[in-house]
């Protein structure tokens, strides 16, 4: 346990017996301490998770505001000079690779119009004018963090996933739950508190009546 | 850091997240002042009310299809009396036109004299020989989109099926291989990754009509929300 009973209110004075203090009316609230103690410990193992949930959240909200399209990858196009290119389309696809450093295999390779060559990757595709070499490469890239993240965050992962978030939201219910009763007086549940967790519970219920389904 | 430094960080931070990707192309003032002050053949500006420039189009999200010119097919079907599917190859036969319109998007920006090259939608609806009972046009895309615009503005000469931008097969992002182009209506109306044109005697509201936007889209008369 490491708070004590004084920080909910009025200390003894020192060296008197706790009891004395309080004299007949009133126990001590032993069970405040061991509450905050498990809110604390609980909220620190939420934390990493609650940073991931919060971003993917944002993420997922606010797609488009962000990146154009799935805020799990970025677009982008650049172009190469490689100089006049000849032969198959085969090998012009394979040259191509070697030269920029692409490993995977094309899914298509399409010719577009004699000196147009399109090669398609999964997530990329190299428009190439075969006469001047002019070449671009456009696709996405995936952006490592927001990627995991919104994976986790839409159960995309494997399944065993799906017990982590349920224990994620059952810790957030336990967080919600002992954080009510965490201050005693009039700046906890039976004052201000009351009124906050009314106005959270209000905020939804409003939404809904207004612009619900 | 003292306080004050760090809520002026937090703030700047902010609103350079919240402008978002926005800043990177946007044209500038004196373009913009330009584009307000020209009005287009019709007689309307060329810069519709509310909206502000940018210097190329900003793809904006969707399914996303697959950009296989191989894999690509067009069904032309409904009031029609000669449906017909086409791939790329055919689509590539037909009469290629380039031209340059503007594109307005909903969500206020627009792009002046952007590029395009591909078939017009016109001579697609001719070929399928629409019946008289046709009065809309249904635009169909991968993963289930769909846009909905009259005959009468389908069908004018500037409406086309585009492959290209800017002189470039379409980016992915863009909607490749093909995509709609209506360039007199917000830009959500010109599906990427169309896969189908379903010419119908009553209209049928899209994907995003459906969800809150407006049925017609006229960037002039500020249609966006239904």
């Amino acid at each position: 346990m490491a708070e004590s009973d004084a920080e909910e209110g009025a200390s003894p004075p020192k060296g008197a017996p706790r009891e004395a203090h309080q004299g007949k009316k009133k126990k001590p609230q032993r069970w405040r301490p061991w509450l905050r103690a498990m809110h604390r410990d609980i909220g620190y193992v939420c934390v990493g998770l609650t940073f991931i949930y919060a971003l993917s959240g944002l993420a997922v909200n606010h797609l488009t505001d962000w990146s154009d399209g799935d805020a799990s990858f970025k677009t982008y196009s650049t172009s190469h000079e490689m100089g006049p290119l000849k032969g198959e389309d085969q090998a012009i696809a394979d040259d191509l690779r070697r030269r920029i450093g692409i490993e995977e295999a094309p899914r298509e390779i399409y010719r577009q119009s004699p000196d147009e060559l399109e090669i398609i990757f999964d997530k990329r595709s190299l428009h190439a004018n075969t006469t001047t070499g002019h070449v671009v490469d456009e696709g996405q890239k995936p952006r490592f963090i927001l990627r995991v993240a919104n994976w986790l965050h839409l159960n995309r992962g494997k399944k065993a996933w799906t017990y982590v978030a349920d224990g994620y939201a059952a810790s957030l219910m336990v967080l919600a739950v002992s954080g009510m009763f965490m201050i005693a007086g009039k700046k906890g549940l039976i004052g201000r508190g009351a009124v906050l967790v009314g106005l959270g519970i209000a905020i939804p219920v409003i939404y809904v009546s207004f612009a619900g389904p | 850091m003292s306080r004050r430094a760090f809520v002026r960080s937090a703030s700047l931070g902010t609103l350079v997240i919240a402008l978002g990707g926005a800043g990177y192309c946007l044209a500038s003032e004196e373009d913009e002042k330009k584009a307000r002050a020209t009005n287009r053949a019709d007689g309307r500006p060329k810069l519709p009310p509310g909206q502000y420039l940018l210097k190329r189009i900003r793809p904006m999200g969707g399914t996303e299809g697959d950009p296989s010119p191989g894999g690509w097919r067009l069904a032309v079907s409904g009031e029609v009396d000669a449906p017909f599917t086409i791939d790329f190859a055919e689509l590539l036969k037909m009469t290629q036109v380039d031209q340059t319109c503007d594109v307005h998007c909903v969500t206020k920006w627009t792009v002046l004299d952007a590029k395009w090259t591909g078939v017009k939608l016109a001579d697609l609806a001719s070929r399928a020989k629409v019946r008289p009972s046709a009065r809309h046009v249904i635009f169909e895309a991968f993963g289930g989109y769909t846009a909905n615009v009259p005959l009468r503005e389908a069908l004018a000469s500037n409406v086309m099926l585009a492959h290209k931008y800017e002189g470039q097969p379409l980016a992915r992002s863009h909607g490749a291989p093909a995509r709609i182009v209506v360039p007199d209506l917000y830009f959500w109306k010109s599906a990427k990754w169309i896969t189908g044109i379903r010419f119908v005697s009553s209209d049928r509201p899209g994907y995003w009509e459906t969800r809150g936007y407006h049925n017609h889209a006229d960037p002039w008369k500020e249609e966006r929300y239904g």
